[in-house]
């Protein structure tokens, strides 16, 4: 009995250590949810399909590294947070937009929690975050995912 | 009892995986060689420090803990910058950087009156040089000896200085 509540206890620890290093940003109160962080392998494919509706996409970070992305500057400056709700106010509030920064691991990114606050006190209804939870470099780039030149 | 330790063995190596980093950057190994631009437009690389204990400082001005780190490795620029090591003459910093925008890094760099080697090609994650050490997360740094071995990597705080300490000459 003792081994299986042992066991039981080792499974439970495990799976929580494994989605805490799966899912570092989740449970900590940040500005969006598990449904709205979009898979890179997802939007790669996406950008390769010339055919599939195209996202807007917003790099908030250092440089636009995705293909076809715009690049807005660091969202942690209030100059390029405003610079984003230029761009926002001219689209319908349920275009497809995908934001994302992937200079550092998600819990100490400063760009990408101002730019997805400021997307729903936008009252926008079908924004995404990138999932990049380590940075651009590992989630992106070396999956060969397609970049700008 | 058997099946127990053997889920516990496999519960272990199922953190580590999640947590490990693989890297072919190993001690032992010869250091990657880096040729690129200083502020000024000089091309720098990584051998002419050839002779010297050196530490290949990968940063950047977007990495809040890099910048940080920037007042230690000053001081330990300092104290051991005309040291005799056991496996070189002097300790060198050879400050990489994966900034993309000039004014951010050359702003930094005044700011922090950083006063060793500093080299970039602009190319945030881009550069080469982040896949030529794998680099997987700033700050990143590597220790290398005279001869450009790698003797050890991403050391910070006491333990940078205890990696660097253990090389001086008796």
């Amino acid at each position: 009995m003792k081994v299986k509540v042992l066991i039981f206890s080792l499974l439970a620890l495990s799976a929580f250590a494994f989605a805490l290093s799966e899912y570092p940003s989740q449970g900590g109160g940040d500005p969006w949810t598990a449904q709205q962080l979009l898979n890179p392998a997802d939007l790669a494919q996406t950008l390769k399909n010339q055919k599939a509706p195209q996202p807007i996409v917003f790099c908030v970070g250092m440089q636009a590294v995705i293909k076809g992305s715009i690049e807005i500057g660091p969202a942690m400056v209030q100059e390029n947070l405003d610079k984003l709700k230029q761009r926002l106010d001219k689209l319908p509030k349920d275009a497809n937009i995908v934001v994302y920064c992937g200079c550092c691991p998600f819990s100490r990114c400063p760009n990408i929690r101002p730019a997805m606050q400021l997307l729903g006190s936008l009252k926008f209804t079908n924004f995404k975050l990138l999932n990049l939870p380590q940075n651009i470099k590992v989630d992106w780039i070396d999956h060969g995912y397609p970049m700008n030149e | 009892m058997n099946k127990l330790l053997l889920i516990m063995a496999f519960l272990v190596s199922n953190l580590m995986v999640s947590y490990g980093q693989s890297t072919p950057i190993e001690t032992g190994q010869k250091a990657p060689e880096i040729v690129l631009s200083s502020p000024s437009g000089n091309m720098i690389s990584l051998s002419s420090c050839r002779g010297k204990l050196v530490l290949i400082d990968f940063w950047a001005t977007w990495c809040a803990p890099c910048v940080q780190e920037q007042d230690e490795l000053a001081r330990l620029y300092q104290m051991y910058h005309r040291s005799v090591f056991t496996n070189g003459t002097g300790f060198e910093i050879f400050g990489v950087s994966l900034d993309a925008k000039r004014a951010d890094w050359e702003g930094t760099i005044a700011k922090k009156h950083i006063g060793w080697t500093q080299v970039s090609d602009l190319k945030f994650w881009r550069s080469p040089v982040a896949k030529a050490y794998n680099i997987q997360e700033l700050p990143f740094n590597v220790l290398i000896d005279g001869k450009g071995i790698i003797l050890a990597k991403n050391l910070h705080g006491e333990e940078l200085e205890k990696g660097i300490s253990k090389f001086l000459a008796k």
